[in-house]
This record gives structure tokens, sequence and C-alpha cells, in this order.
């Protein structure tokens, strides 16, 4: 197990690698240049063979990048054109924003999808299954800015800002800034709408690939046998089937991680929320090369990581997955 | 619908690929009747047709020009002159809706063809061939696939620069096309993986068909159904996936009308104008959803394991 942990670790490198450098080489093909981010419209050309010299633009892509690279193993990540501040300093204000954004809407993925797909596989084929796919069918077809919007709508617009439209307030304990107020019910009030906005298309997916695993695994013959001998329902269920029934949605959640990064910037674009997402796309649009790279790294290895972590869920589901 | 022969090919394919399947009546009419017996598949199929009406026939069916502003009447309230009300410029929002849906569905469907036309040859020669072609096909494949989809769509977008009218829209396709057609390529691989095996290749190799006819009259025909319903559900993805381009300012331009776009023009609105950043996301949602419906359901018809 720990050899395996390790060398997985070790693959890491390459993939962020690779995906690094494709951003570095994407980002560069990119016409116009940050010099207009820098001086804005009116520059004379000495000024910007200036900017570029400072912030080695002058050099072949391959050289910036491993120059990149060297100044990243030493720790600088380098500086932000758009805020002056040194990208791994961003990087570690906004990333709790956005990783309780994400890790919040799978836990409201999970809490609708598991009881729903519980439902619907037990009682198929009545009205009870039919509203639990038919909802699912609804939420698979609603993005999420619009299920957002829709939460804006009842939340903030009718209800008259029970909940705050915009901004955000950090957990106490997770702010890295020396001057910021934590708190816990302004937290909540602040994350739950962007995470039930990013969570229910989730929830709508997994629910329909739970209940159709779930179906298959309640007609094994060790389910059977469970019966047989005599176990109560909830146990056979939520024991012998969920547990393998959970496998394959396992692997589907890992693989949707990469969505809820994408759909991060979606979310806090439309709550205004101050995250990854928001610092990402800023950056892609503004050419702000330094940060775009902060995001591409983080990005790349959150996803790395989670993908390791999904693959060591499989041994906790299922004891005879072993890894050597 | 058009949808219906290549239906039938694709069963034609399946029973092809069980040659021991023992049925009267033919898999055409057979999955014909399972997708009419689908009443919410049918939902799906009418929805998505009366889609395509609307945007063929969007420059009749609009009350007004969706683009044309009127200072006199910005914002109102739906009435009998504005069903939908009016944007901040004074523009109808049901003639805007009306219009937005050429975006949508040209976009969808544009591109779900692109990433196919691309991604179906590679697939088949990564699969039929293997070796180092596989291996090279396959690895720059992963690498589309290691990007979170949206960022990836994002950074393309940006690459493009995003404009008005057709080219515009021609930007946007490409950079959707892009990301999914890795997809296609993966799909059409796994498939061509296990029918290259069959005794009927084997039997067209032993007669001496050349390589090009064996792929695209044997090989492909037999992997047409699970290419149909992910082409079907992909629309409805690239749907979403170009909504969120406008939203995030990133797709096609203004004064081209996208439903993305004024949902993202008007949520600025939402506590005076409530109502007006609802219609383009129930336009996007209903669309979204006629194609998932009849996915699902040509799914089902095409493949009755899967259900």
């Amino acid at each position: 197990m720990r050899t395996y942990v390790l060398r997985r670790l070790i693959e890491i490198v390459p993939t962020i690698l690779m995906i690094t450098f494709v951003v570095f080489v994407m980002m560069r093909s990119i016409p116009g240049d940050p010099v207009v981010a820098l001086l804005g419209d009116a520059y004379t050309e000495e000024d910007a063979v200036k900017v570029r010299t400072e912030y080695g633009l002058d050099k072949p892509i391959l050289v910036q990048y491993v120059i990149w690279l060297g100044k990243l193993v030493q720790g600088d990540w380098g500086t932000s054109i758009l805020s002056g501040r040194p990208v791994l300093k961003d990087v570690m204000v906004r990333f709790p924003v956005t990783l309780e954004l994400i890790v919040l809407s799978m836990a409201v993925a999970l809490a609708i999808a598991i009881p729903a797909a519980i439902i619907g596989a037990l009682r198929q084929n009545t009205w009870a299954d039919y509203s639990a796919t038919s909802i699912a069918m609804i939420g698979v077809s609603i993005p999420e800015f619009f299920a957002g919007v829709l939460l804006l709508l009842i939340f903030s617009v009718a209800m008259h800002g029970t909940l705050p439209s915009s901004g955000w307030i950090y957990l106490p304990g997770t702010c890295p800034m020396l001057v910021c107020i934590g708190s816990v019910w302004g937290n909540a009030m602040h994350v739950l709408m962007p995470a039930i906005a990013l969570g229910i298309g989730r929830a709508a997916l997994l629910t329909r690939l739970l209940r159709a695993s779930m179906l298959e695994v309640i007609r094994t013959e060790y389910v059977t046998t469970a019966r047989a001998k005599g176990l109560a329902e909830r146990p056979v269920v939520l024991k012998h089937a969920l547990k393998n029934a959970l496998i394959p949605t396992v692997t589907v959640m890992g693989l949707q991680v990469g969505f809820l990064i994408g759909g991060a910037i979606v979310v806090e674009t439309l709550f205004a929320m101050p995250g990854l997402g928001t610092f990402g796309i800023d950056a892609i649009i503004a050419r702000d090369y330094q940060q775009v790279q902060g995001f591409a790294l983080i990005t790349a290895f959150a996803f790395v990581m989670i993908n390791l972590i999904v693959d060591l869920t499989y041994s906790v589901l299922d004891p005879r997955i072993r890894y050597a | 619908m058009s949808t219906v022969p290549d239906a039938g090919v694709a069963a034609v394919g399946a029973l092809e690929a069980q040659s021991r399947s023992t049925t009267s009546e033919s898999p055409l009419a057979l999955a014909l009747r399972r997708l009419r017996k689908n009443k919410t598949a049918l939902v799906g199929a009418a929805i998505a047709a009366i889609l395509v009406v609307v945007a063929i026939f969007a420059d009749v069916l609009a009350p007004q020009s969706p683009i044309a502003s009127d200072q006199r009447h910005t914002f109102e309230t739906p009435s009998r002159a504005y069903p939908l009300g009016t944007d901040q410029l004074g523009r109808d929002m049901l003639s805007r809706i009306v219009h937005g849906s050429r975006i949508s569905l040209a976009v969808g469907v544009a591109s779900v063809l692109l990433a196919l036309f691309v991604g179906v040859p590679f697939g088949l020669i990564a699969g039929f061939y293997g070796g180092r072609i596989d291996t090279v096909i396959m690895r720059v494949m992963d690498l589309i696939l290691a990007f979170p989809i949206y960022l990836l769509a994002i950074i393309l977008m940006v690459i493009f620069t995003p404009t008005a009218g057709l080219i515009g829209t021609i930007k946007v396709v490409g950079a959707i096309a892009i990301v999914r057609i890795p997809i296609y390529a993966r799909l059409v691989r796994g498939s061509v993986l296990s029918i290259k095996e069959k005794e009927y290749i084997e039997a067209c190799r032993a007669l001496g068909v050349r390589d090009p006819s064996i792929l695209f009259h044997h090989v492909l025909p037999n992997s047409l159904a699970p290419i149909i319903v992910t082409t079907t559900l992909g629309i409805a993805t690239s749907i979403i996936v170009e909504a969120t381009l406008s939203f995030l300012g990133l797709g096609t331009q203004p004064p081209t009308p996208s439903w993305g776009w004024d949902l993202k023009a008007n949520v600025a609105f939402i506590h005076q104008n409530p109502w007006l950043s609802l219609f383009p996301g129930l336009a996007i949602f209903v669309t979204v959803l006629g194609f998932n419906l009849f996915g699902d359901g040509l799914r089902d018809a095409l493949d009755p394991r899967m259900k």
C-alpha cells in the first residue's frame, strides 16, 4: 500500500509538468501580450520592451518555462500582473474558498443521490422511482448558472435577501490573511446557494448512476443469500448492496472533480466569490501569465490528488481490491 | 426526424453483431417500436423538433427585431405588446429568445458533428491498427481529457478571441468540438477493439477485403449504436457548454442574440427585474432537457440491455 501511494505520488510529477507546460504554451499563443494589461493602451514601444525584458517575455517559450519551473521549486510562483502580489499568496487566500465550495457541493450531491437512488432501486417502477428518476433528469439538464439564478430568485429576490447574493465570509480558522473576520454562520449563509447550485447537477447524475448499479447489485446472489439468512432489510441494503454499488459512483465522482473545478469558475463568477475560479478566469482574460500558471498548477495538483484519493477509496469499499 | 434511419442502421448493426439472434421482426421495426412506446423520449423528440422549427423560422416567428433597442420601452414588464418584457436596452425578450435558439442549436449540433467527424476516424484507426499509432493518438486524446472541460474551452476561446456573427459562432463550435473529440475517439476505439476479434472480420480478411473497406463497411456500422446515443446526449452537453461560455462573456459576442449572454446581462438586474433572468435560463433548460430525454430514449431503444 505504502509503495503504491509513493509510486502514484511520483507519477503526479510528469502529469503536472505536462499540464502546466501545455497551459504555458497555449497562453503564449493568445494574440497580444500582457504588456497591455500592465501599461494600459497608451505606452511607448520603449516601455513595452522594458517590461518584456523585466518579465522575461523576450526569451524563447521553452526558456521561459524552464525559468518558471526553476523559480517554482524555490517556492516562487511569480508575481501577478493583475494584483501585483506574489501568485502563491493569492492562491493561498483563494484556495480555501474553492475547496469548501467543491467539498460541500459534493456533500450536497451525495446527500441527495444516495437516498434517492436507494428509493428508486428498491421501489423500481413505482411512483417513488418515477419521481426520483424524473427529478434526476431535470437536475441533469440544469446548467450550474441557471440553478444559481433560480436560487437567487427564490432566496435573495422573493425572500428579500434571506441569503446574500454575493461575497464571502471565511470559516474561522481557514482565513489566511492577517485581518479577516471569520464566522461560522456568515460562512454558511454565503456558501449555501453556491454549493447547492454546483452540487445539484452532480446529485442528479449520481442518482441515475447509483440507481442503475443498485438495481444490478440487488439482483446478485449474495444479496439473495443475505436476505435468505434472515438479515434485516436495512443491513442488506446499506452494508451489502450500497457498498458494492458505490464503486462505479466513486469513479464517476473522481471524474466529476474536473467538471466541478470548471463549474466553480461559473458559480464563483455568478456569486462574486473570491475563489480560485474567479482568480483563474480573470487571469486568463487579462493574459496574466504568472497568475494563469499558478491557477493551472493548483488545479492540476488538486485534480491528480483527488484521483489518487478515489483510487484509494476503492480498497475501502471493496477489500478484494488491494494495492501493492 | 433524420434519426430514424440512423437508428435502423445501428439496430441492423447490433443484430449483425449478434448473428445468432432469432427475431422474426426487423431490427429497425423493433427499435422504432421501443422508441414509440417510450413516452418521455417522444416528449424529448417533440421539444427538439419544435426548437428546430423555431430556429429555422425565427425571422417569421419573432414579433420584433431581437437587436433593435428602444429607449422608450426599457425594462417593460411582460404585457401583450411584449409577452416576456424588454431588457435594459428596450429589446423584446421573446424575440431575443426565439433568435437565441439559433446559436444554441447551431453550436450544439455543429460542434458535436465536427467532434464526431474528427474523433471517429481517430478512434477507428487507433483501435484497428493498435501499436504505436494507437499509443500516439490516445496519449493526445488523454491530454485533452486531462483538462477540466470548461477550462480548456475557456482557454481556447481566449486564443480564438470571441467575435460576433457567423465567424464568432464558428469559433465557439471549434472550441467545443476540440474538447469533445476524445470522447468519440475513446468510444469508437473501445468498440473496434471488441469487434475486430469477431469471426466475420476474420472472414473479411480471409476474403481479401482491404482495410479501409473493413473499417467503414463492417467495423463502423457495428459500433454505430453507442455513437448515436452519445451524439444525441452530446448535443445537450454542448448546448450547456455554449451557454456557459456565453455566460462568462466568451461565446458569440453581441449583437448576436445568445441565451447565455442574455442571462449574464440580465442577472445584473435580478433584484429590479427578476423575470428577465428567468426566461433565457428556462430556454436553455428546456432545450437541454429535450435532447437529454430523447437521447435517453434512444439508448433504451437501441440497447434494451442498458435499461
